[in-house]
Parts: C-alpha cells; sequence; structure tokens
C-alpha cells in the first residue's frame, strides 16, 4: 500500500482554490441566485493578464491589481448590462446566461493570447514547507489560508452586515425586497465585484499552482460547483471543507490502477454523489 | 602566380554561391529560374489547424517549396497544386477533407499532411484509392502501420525510445519511468518502445498513463518519483509537460531526477518558459537536425521559407518535414514522364522512393512497398541552454525498439 500522505498533502494545494472558489460561487449565489458558470473563465483572463503585465516587467502588485481588475471589470459589466434582462426569469436559466458569458470570455482569451505554453510565476514560489515528503509552496500555502479567512470574511459579510443582509434578500425574494426599499442596484453591483475579485484571485492562484491554459483554467469551475453543492449552496464551512476533499481525492486518485488515466472525473463523480444523497436541496441548483 | 589567381577566382565564386543559397536563393526542382505554366498536377494535404494546437506549419513550408518549385520550371514544366485542408482535430471532419481531396479534386497523392486524428479514420480510404501519403508529421500509431502513409517524422514511440537510450548511456539510468497521455493509441504505445527496449538492455522501465485534462500534475510527478527512478521520461505535449517540470521544480526533483523528453519539447518557447532550474537539466530527442544548423539543405529550408513562404509560416521542425515531404515527392514526380503522371504511376514512384539523402535527416529516407513506414528512427539529442536548446549528443542514436524489427530488415534489403 504506497504512502498515500504525501498525495493528500499535496492535494491540499489544489483543494484550497477548489475551496476558495467554491466561497466565491457561493457568496453569488446566495446574493442574487445566479449559478456563475464564468467564474473560472474569469479566473483564466486575470491569469493571462497578470501574466502580460508580468512579461513587460510589472511590478506584482500592479500586475495583480491589474488582473483583479479585469475580472471585475467583467464581471460587473455583465452583471449590470446583461444580468438585469434576466432578472426575472427561473434561477436556470440566469445560470445559463453566465455559460455564455463563460465561453465568450475563454473563445476571447485564446484568441488574444494563443496557444503557447505559459507558467504564471509568483514569488511566493521560491519558499516551500517540507510535510511528509512533499513539498508545499508558499503560494499553495497562501492559497489556503486564503480559502479560511476568505471563508470567515465573507460568512461575516453575509451574517453580519447590512449589505450582506440585503444581498440574501434580494436573491429570496428581488420583488419584494425592491419594494421594501433596498437598493437593488448598489446589492447587486456589491455581488457581481466581489464574485468577480474572488474569480480574479483564483484565477491567479490556479495559473500558478494548475497550468495557464485557458480552457483548463475555465474548466476548474466544475470541481468548485462539486464543492459548492456539497455545501448545498448555503454552508461555507461545509463549503471549504468539501474543496480541500474533492482536492485530496484527486490528487489520491492518481494511485488507484485503472482509474488513475480518468481521474478528472473525481469532481464530476463527487458532484453526482452529492446532487444524488440531497436531492432536496440541490434540486435547485 | 596564374593558378594562384585561378584558384582565388575559383574559390571566390563559390563561397559566392554558397553565401547566395545562405543568404535567400532557394534551391529546388529544376532550378532553372522559369515559370512552370503546363497542366497543374494536384496534391493534397490535411491538417490540424483549429484546436488544441496548430499543426498547419508542415504543409505551409511544403506549399513553400512547390512554389519555389513552380518558379523553377516545375515538374518537368508543369506546376504543382497543393491543397491544404484543415480538419479541425475532428475525426469526421478529417473524413470528410480526405474524402474531398481524393475523390473530387481527385488529388495524385498528399504531401505534407500533418493531423493528429486523420491517420485512423483515412488510412482505408488511401490504400482502397492508392493514394500515397508523404506525411510531414504523425502521432498515433496508425500513422505508423499504414500501407499507404509515410511520415517522414519519427513519432513518439521512436522519439521516447532514443532519448531513454540516450539517458541510459549518457546519465547510466538503469530505472526510468515513461509518462504518457491516456489518449486511444497513444497511452498502450508510445512508452511502450522504451520499455520494450528496456527489457531488452537490463533497464527498467516503467510506463504511467495520465489523464490530460487534469489540473494535479503535482500527484504525477509524486508518483513518478515514488518509483525511485534515475530518469523520467516525459512523452506529452508541451502544453502538458510545462507544468510537470514546475511541479518537479516545486517537488525538488530537478535536482534528484534527470529529466528527458521526447521531441514536443522542442519548441523555442520552453527553455523561457521552464525557467532556470532546467538550463543544462533537461535533454530533448530532436526528429531532424536542428533548425540552426548550418548543413545546406536546412539552409536552403530556411531560403525557401522566406523567399516563399508566409512572413508568419512557423520556421520550427514541423516546417522542416513539410519541407522534407515536398522535396521528396518532387524527386519522385521528376522522373517520371511529364505527360503520363497519373495516380497510379505517381504512387509507383512514391513507393519506389529510397536512400533519398538531406542533412536535415540523420539517415536516407525511403518509401518502400511494405505494409507500414516509419523510416526515420534515428535522431540528435539536445539540450535546454540558456534561452534555447544545444546539441549534446554525437551525431545521432538510431532507435533500438525491438518493434522496428521488421522494418530494419526492408532497410538491410534496400541496401541503407
Amino acid at each position: 500500500m504506497p504512502d498515500l500522505l504525501p498525495f493528500l498533502i499535496s492535494g491540499l494545494g489544489v483543494g484550497a482554490v477548489y475551496a476558495l472558489s467554491g466561497v466565491g460561487l457561493v457568496v453569488l449565489y446566495r446574493s442574487s441566485g445566479v449559478l456563475n458558470f464564468a467564474f473560472g473563465a474569469l479566473g483564466a483572463v486575470a491569469a493571462y493578464v497578470a501574466w502580460s503585465a508580468l512579461d513587460h516587467e510589472w511590478p506584482l502588485v500592479l500586475a495583480v491589481l491589474a488582473a483583479v481588475a479585469t475580472s471585475v471589470a467583467i464581471s460587473l459589466a455583465y452583471g449590470r448590462l446583461l444580468a438585469p434582462y434576466l432578472a426575472e426569469r427561473e434561477p436556470t436559466v440566469r445560470s445559463i446566461g453566465t455559460l455564455g458569458l463563460a465561453l465568450v470570455v475563454l473563445g476571447l482569451t485564446e484568441w488574444f493570447w494563443g496557444e503557447q505554453p505559459r507558467r504564471l510565476v509568483l514569488p511566493t514560489d521560491s519558499g516551500a514547507i517540507e510535510f511528509a515528503d512533499v513539498r508545499l509552496t508558499y503560494t499553495r500555502v497562501l492559497g489556503l489560508v486564503t480559502a479560511v479567512s476568505m471563508m470567515a470574511a465573507v460568512g461575516l459579510l453575509l451574517a453580519r452586515t447590512r449589505i450582506g443582509l440585503a444581498m440574501r434578500a434580494l436573491a429570496d425574494q428581488r420583488g419584494l425586497s425592491a419594494i421594501l426599499g433596498i437598493r437593488v442596484l448598489q446589492v447587486d453591483t456589491a455581488a457581481w465585484v466581489i464574485s468577480g475579485a474572488f474569480a480574479g484571485v483564483c484565477g491567479l492562484l490556479l495559473g500558478n499552482i494548475v497550468r495557464l491554459q485557458a480552457t483548463v483554467l475555465t474548466f476548474l469551475v466544475i470541481p468548485a460547483f462539486a464543492a459548492a453543492i456539497i455545501g448545498r449552496l448555503s454552508s461555507l464551512p461545509v463549503t471549504v471543507a468539501a474543496g480541500l476533499g474533492v482536492g485530496m481525492l484527486e490528487a489520491v486518485a492518481v494511485l488507484a490502477p485503472g482509474f488513475s488515466p480518468f481521474r478528472t472525473a473525481t469532481p464530476f463523480l463527487i458532484a453526482l454523489l452529492a446532487i444524488v444523497s440531497w436531492r432536496d436541496v440541490s434540486r435547485k441548483a | 602566380m596564374n593558378i594562384k589567381l585561378h584558384s582565388f577566382i575559383a574559390a571566390t565564386a563559390l563561397l559566392a554561391s554558397g553565401a547566395a543559397m545562405a543568404q535567400g536563393k532557394p534551391v529546388c526542382g529544376l532550378n532553372n529560374g522559369k515559370a512552370a505554366s503546363g497542366e497543374p498536377i494536384a496534391l493534397g494535404a490535411v491538417v490540424g489547424k483549429t484546436g488544441p494546437d496548430d499543426f498547419s506549419a508542415s504543409a505551409l513550408a511544403s506549399q513553400a517549396y512547390f512554389k519555389c518549385v513552380n518558379a523553377n520550371g516545375g515538374i518537368n514544366g508543369r506546376p504543382v497544386e497543393l491543397t491544404i485542408v484543415d480538419d479541425q482535430w475532428n475525426p469526421e471532419v478529417a473524413a470528410q477533407a480526405a474524402a474531398k481531396l481524393v475523390k473530387d479534386r481527385k488529388v495524385l497523392a498528399m504531401v505534407g499532411s500533418s493531423s493528429f486524428v486523420e491517420c485512423g479514420v483515412n488510412a482505408k480510404l488511401y490504400a482502397q484509392e492508392d493514394v500515397m501519403v508523404i506525411a510531414g508529421v504523425g502521432v498515433p500509431r496508425e500513422c505508423f502501420f499504414a500501407k499507404n502513409y509515410a511520415p517522414v517524422n519519427a513519432g513518439p514511440r521512436v522519439s521516447a525510445t532514443v532519448v531513454a537510450m540516450y539517458a541510459a548511456q549518457t546519465y547510466k539510468a538503469k530505472k526510468m519511468v515513461c509518462v504518457i497521455p491516456n489518449i486511444p493509441s497513444l497511452g498502450n504505445w508510445a512508452c511502450d518502445g522504451a520499455k520494450d527496449w528496456g527489457k531488452a538492455n537490463g533497464v527498467d522501465v516503467d510506463v504511467i498513463a495520465i489523464d490530460p485534462g487534469s489540473p494535479d500534475a503535482t500527484s504525477t510527478m509524486l508518483q513518478a518519483a515514488a518509483k525511485k527512478p534515475d530518469a523520467i521520461i516525459l512523452n506529452v505535449p508541451k502544453g502538458i509537460m510545462v507544468p510537470m517540470l514546475a511541479a518537479a521544480e516545486q517537488q525538488g526533483l530537478a535536482k534528484k531526477i534527470h529529466f528527458v523528453s521526447s521531441t514536443p519539447a522542442y519548441n523555442f518557447d520552453v527553455p523561457k518558459t521552464i525557467g532556470a532550474a532546467w538550463n543544462g537539466n533537461f535533454d530533448i530527442h530532436l526528429e531532424f537536425m536542428p533548425v540552426e544548423s548550418a548543413g545546406a539543405d536546412n539552409l536552403n529550408w530556411k531560403a525557401t521559407m522566406d523567399a516563399y513562404g508566409g512572413k508568419t509560416d512557423p520556421r520550427d521542425s514541423f516546417a522542416q518535414a513539410g519541407y522534407l515531404a515536398a522535396r521528396i515527392a518532387t524527386e519522385a514526380l521528376l522522373k517520371m514522364d511529364p505527360k503520363k503522371i497519373d495516380r497510379a504511376g505517381v504512387s509507383a514512384a512514391l513507393r519506389g522512393v529510397k536512400g533519398f539523402k538531406s542533412d536535415i535527416l540523420c539517415r536516407p529516407f525511403y518509401v518502400g512497398d511494405g505494409a507500414r513506414h516509419n523510416a526515420n528512427s534515428s535522431g540528435p539529442i539536445a539540450q535546454v541552454s540558456g534561452n534555447g536548446f544545444k546539441q549534446v549528443s554525437q551525431g545521432c542514436l538510431m532507435a533500438a525498439d525491438p518493434e522496428l524489427s521488421d522494418l530494419r530488415g526492408q532497410e538491410k534489403k534496400l541496401g541503407l
């Protein structure tokens, strides 16, 4: 029985970013009722913008800011210009709308930056902590820390702040909330901005940890969804735990003879299991 | 005095013509500077342009060479018309492309094709219609096991075998791991050359088939390293190879294990992308002599591209392959009676190709009438050096893959 521990630890790196993406997805869902399929694509374009900025010798801070600003801008543009047209439709339709956005952003990213192999190198790559025969670069540790702290921060935002309350009200009953005087536009903006910012940060981390390639990054939204679905689209701690779990399972799956060449199926299988087991809540999803 | 002057002038003239060749006067076909104007000879090429990667450089180079031929007397007066079709990496589209070229356009041969998907789909059609394909680049197993398909490149199985042999020779590696994507006709074939060679030579080669879409390169590297190999052979496309090397670097494997790769890593973006940890630390098998080599034919290839190719056409090893394919076809066609060029004659002429020499190739190319073709089975080894590559092998290594034994027999018979 080969040693599982190195793979579990290594899976924590990617799992942390799945967890963070899951939190970003749940935030938007709880504040607008939309499942954002474009999360991965926005992350991809942010990662490429950061790569281009670093390639042009920009300082890291400016590159990261540019990257996150890009994803926020696209997210905001969609949220304010296109999403309102779908605001009165069922959640399914609104979510598929974001799939359209994902495909457009993916296409533009691939067309603009092309197919040549690239690597997004961040300064946190150079240091690492050694644990059970595996080295976790500081980037992955950063991902883990960010996931947990964001989970706490977003939880606080939604539960304890006025804008959090407004977001939840809007997601529940949009028309009624508007009548009650909740400033719909302002709250919507906040929700899409937060989601865009999450997407940008996750894109940077995944672009570094996984691969700087638009299609791969866009479809990493699927494992994030698996995490969000297991968290029943409401519980942030469970989402984070699920994200870490999916990452670790996918890493360990490399040791399963016969299954290993197909292990990208792991998040799908987990999501499927979750949907079947929690049918009442996941019907919404 | 007179003799000295005479030889001085002769030497200068030689230098000047050599320099002219190096400077962009390509030599092709009949080389008589006369534009060809007879009845066109229809040739075709199927390339995977739109999709995971752009393989069209091969056909573009063939097209450049044929343009040069057409400007220099054509095929005994007849121009060549090369029709290039994009199969979009889709087997269905590839089948339609071949049908269009073979049945509608009635091409006499296919030259410079480079597609990942068309070999399996179209091999039967080519055999049925007796169309010979001198492909630039073939990848899956079916490209090297078809009666009418002769790729100019070596293929991933040969490439991995040669680089494994190099690792055993140079690093005295006794245990290796070969990483291959789990794609049909690749995952169960392309690393087995190294494995079978290893079995016959006391080297243990383990094969890991990976999910090409997997976002987790670290686990794959950990899994490979857990087998405690002396060398790891990466036999994957460069888009997957880069994150693997990044993961290996992060896990500190770059200093512990020798990393080598088959030919997809030979791309001029790779050294800068993979970073300084791999400087002088990553060896790659090349299917042809390096792109910057100074051989006369290699320089002629560059000159042809500069004079007749598009400005954005890549000048990489795919283009070298396309140029060679076009040169092979041209030389075979020039031997035929220009009034009697038909498909059967062309196929026979192409099958008769043997002893085709070029300094871009390590050994002479041949086609023959065997049931399969893999004439390019050797190559030099280059190493990542600074922002580029440098050749580290003394000349070329020839693959000792047991599966090639039928072809070695054929080569002996042809006297090669």
